[in-house]
């Protein structure tokens, strides 16, 4: 019983995790239908701007988390008016080439700056309901919901789980009650249509990008909180998180928020109940299977929720 | 690649076959220099150049056959490597296990290459574009943590296969980088040949027709399935000779080799010598190849930055398609 509750908690915060990193491929698909391989990257480096923010200076942890996503919303939008905007309308192949340079591009300076060392936050640097411990001579728990059998349940998770909803509708709200949404909900139906009726298609293309990066960055964090930060985690996180967008059909956000739930319950029940090696696999089957039966994913397509 | 052996091209094949007796005689020349009169050339060995261009033709057989998928019928694959794993494995445990010769190991590879290829091209047939990219993206991953972990299958972890023996011919071992050396171009001579003999036949120009627009050759009466999964079938096939060769070259194998970037590398290549261009292909993985080596060695002084050197080719993919998307050799075919 404990496995499983314990494999249910990990799940939930691992979706919350891919759900946050989804949208931001989701959102981009549904406008520009390219396939942004260097979101993962923008992930990866949203954790390291952070580390180093906390590491480096005296800045309180959540200045440094503000102020990191503040970086990869530049970075993105960079990144888009760099290597992406130039080739609009060249074929959607060379498109893709360039995404998967931008991911090599950053993944190796990454490597170049940092090594490929598994790094963690300190344990000073962080605020006092990340540090769950359990006192082992007294069975105190500290920062932690006991559960039966002496497991405990961090507050990390909790929060994770709970930022990650606040945070998918405060998106959903975004899209759909502001303007700058609905720009984005008319790019995403026609770019075409929505520059003659006066949207700058190419401001809101940077908006979306701004706002995925920004998301991926939290979610940098929030790996970092609970794992380790290293350069290939944006390559291994970015995949699932993939997956979850092509599950949810890509272009639909509510889709990949629900792609990311199940993604992450998946891997968690997967690898432990099944076989913990192939962790990482089980994304990948459900991502072939999903393209290769029902392409649109399991929340169809309705260009109406597209955005 | 010309349709004859016009006399620049006999002069061309020349120099490289006899590339190998050119660097033994610096060599030498350098060995005479120091003898006589204590100069120390700083030169790399002959057998050490000579490996890296073994590898480096390794890389160019792979190029080659990717160009087959990605340039022919134009579309993306991200798995390459997939292929390339499958054919270093039949070999490695055809050979340690069963104790098969090298020369039935070899084509029992290819096959099993093929055979890979149509497993993956069947149900993807229908795919273009994206979709097409991430399942072959999928599959490849798939194999890499199958091999990873079934270690029933494989005999060891992380995908160990040691001590592969090998290969002999009229009771000569080929175990010198020489002969890895003439080995890789006998390969490499032979799927060129292939390759262009398929790419001036009808099949080839069924290749381009699907390319350019999928509609409008299946309405001239081209059977799209059938041409489509003879490519995949063919490229895998290649790929899986390239994992054979490279049994040869390093006598073990590690799962590690296999990893998604090794198919961008290859992707590289073929894109810097344009796609849908046997020669590009050529000239993409002999730069690209040896640029990787070369980096290898140059920055070996700092593992950090010498584990870094695929930043390089992350720029020249985004550089490329940027300023020269048909890549640096011109004229598509």
């Amino acid at each position: 019983m404990s496995v499983f509750l314990l494999q249910l908690i990990n799940g939930l915060v691992q979706g919350g995790i891919y759900a946050l990193i989804a949208v931001g491929y989701t959102m981009v698909y549904g406008i520009i239908q390219l396939i942004n391989f260097a979101h993962g990257e923008i992930f990866m480096l949203g954790a390291y701007f952070a580390l180093i923010l906390v590491t480096a200076t005296p800045l309180p942890f959540w200045a440094a988390v503000l102020l990191s996503m503040v970086f990869c919303a530049v970075l993105g939008m960079l990144i888009d008016y760099i290597a992406y905007r130039p080739l609009r309308n060249a074929p959607r192949l060379s498109a893709l080439i360039t995404a998967i340079g931008v991911s090599l591009t950053l993944l190796n300076l990454a490597r170049m700056l940092w090594s490929s060392r598994q790094r963690t936050f300190p344990d000073d640097s962080k605020p006092a309901i990340f540090q769950s411990k359990i006192d082992l001579e007294t069975g105190e728990v500290f920062n932690a919901i006991p559960l039966p059998d002496g497991a405990i349940l961090p507050y990390t998770d909790i929060f994770i789980i709970l930022l990650a909803v606040v945070l998918m509708f405060a998106l959903n709200r975004l899209v759909h009650l502001t303007k700058i949404g609905k720009a984005m909900r008319a790019c995403a139906q026609s770019p075409v249509a929505a520059n003659l009726m006066g949207i700058k298609t190419n401001q809101v293309i940077s908006v979306t990008f701004a706002i995925g990066s920004a998301l991926g960055a939290v979610a940098g964090v929030m790996v970092g909180l609970r794992e380790a930060i290293m350069p290939t985690m944006g390559y291994h996180k970015g995949i699932a998180a993939f997956a979850a967008a092509v599950l949810g059909g890509i272009g639909n956000i509510t889709g990949a928020m629900l792609g990311g739930i199940i993604i992450g319950l998946a891997e968690a029940f997967g690898g432990g109940y099944i076989s913990g090696g192939y962790k990482l696999a089980f994304a990948y089957v459900i991502m072939i299977v999903v393209i290769l039966i029902r392409p649109s994913g399991l929340f169809g397509k309705s260009t109406a929720q597209r955005a | 690649m010309q349709n004859k052996l016009t006399p620049k091209n006999i002069i061309l094949l020349l120099i490289v076959c006899f590339i190998p007796l050119l660097l033994f005689g610096i060599d030498l020349l350098a060995r005479l220099l120091f003898d006589n009169f204590g100069i120390d050339l700083p030169i790399p060995g002959a057998s050490s150049i000579l490996r890296i261009l073994a590898l480096t033709g390794l890389y160019v057989l792979l190029a080659v056959g990717l160009n087959i998928v990605c340039g022919y019928t134009g579309l993306l694959d991200l798995g390459y490597v997939g292929f390339y794993l499958v054919g270093g494995y039949t070999v490695g445990l055809l050979m340690t296990r069963f104790g098969f010769s090298y020369w039935i190991a070899l084509p029992l590879a290819v096959l099993n290459g093929a055979f890979w290829g149509l497993l993956r091209g069947v149900p993807t047939l229908r795919l273009t574009g994206d979709y097409f990219a991430i399942v072959t993206f999928g599959f490849a991953e798939l194999l890499y943590q199958i091999v990873k972990n079934e270690e029933w299958l494989i005999g060891n972890v992380n995908g160990m296969v040691n001590d592969i023996p090998r290969a002999s011919i009229f009771g000569i071992e080929l175990d010198q980088n020489l002969y890895h050396y003439y080995h890789i171009l006998i390969l490499i001579a032979l799927v060129v040949f292939v390759s262009y003999r398929l790419q001036h036949s009808r099949v080839g120009r069924a290749w381009v027709a699907i390319r350019e627009d999928e509609q409008a050759a299946e309405s001239m009466g081209i059977n799209i399935s059938r041409y489509k999964s003879l490519a995949f079938a063919v490229s895998a096939a290649i790929g899986a000779l390239g994992g054979a060769f490279f049994t040869q070259l390093q006598s073990n194998l590690a799962v590690e080799v296999f990893e998604f970037w090794e198919s961008i590398l290859i992707l590289c290549m073929v894109v810097l010598g344009g796609m849908g261009n046997i020669r590009g292909a050529i000239i993409g993985g002999i730069i690209i190849g040896s640029l990787g080596e070369v980096l290898r060695i140059v920055l070996g002084f700092n593992p950090q930055l010498a584990d870094a050197r695929f930043l390089i080719f992350g720029i020249i993919l985004i550089l490329l398609m940027r300023y020269r998307p048909d890549g640096l050799v011109f004229r598509k075919t």
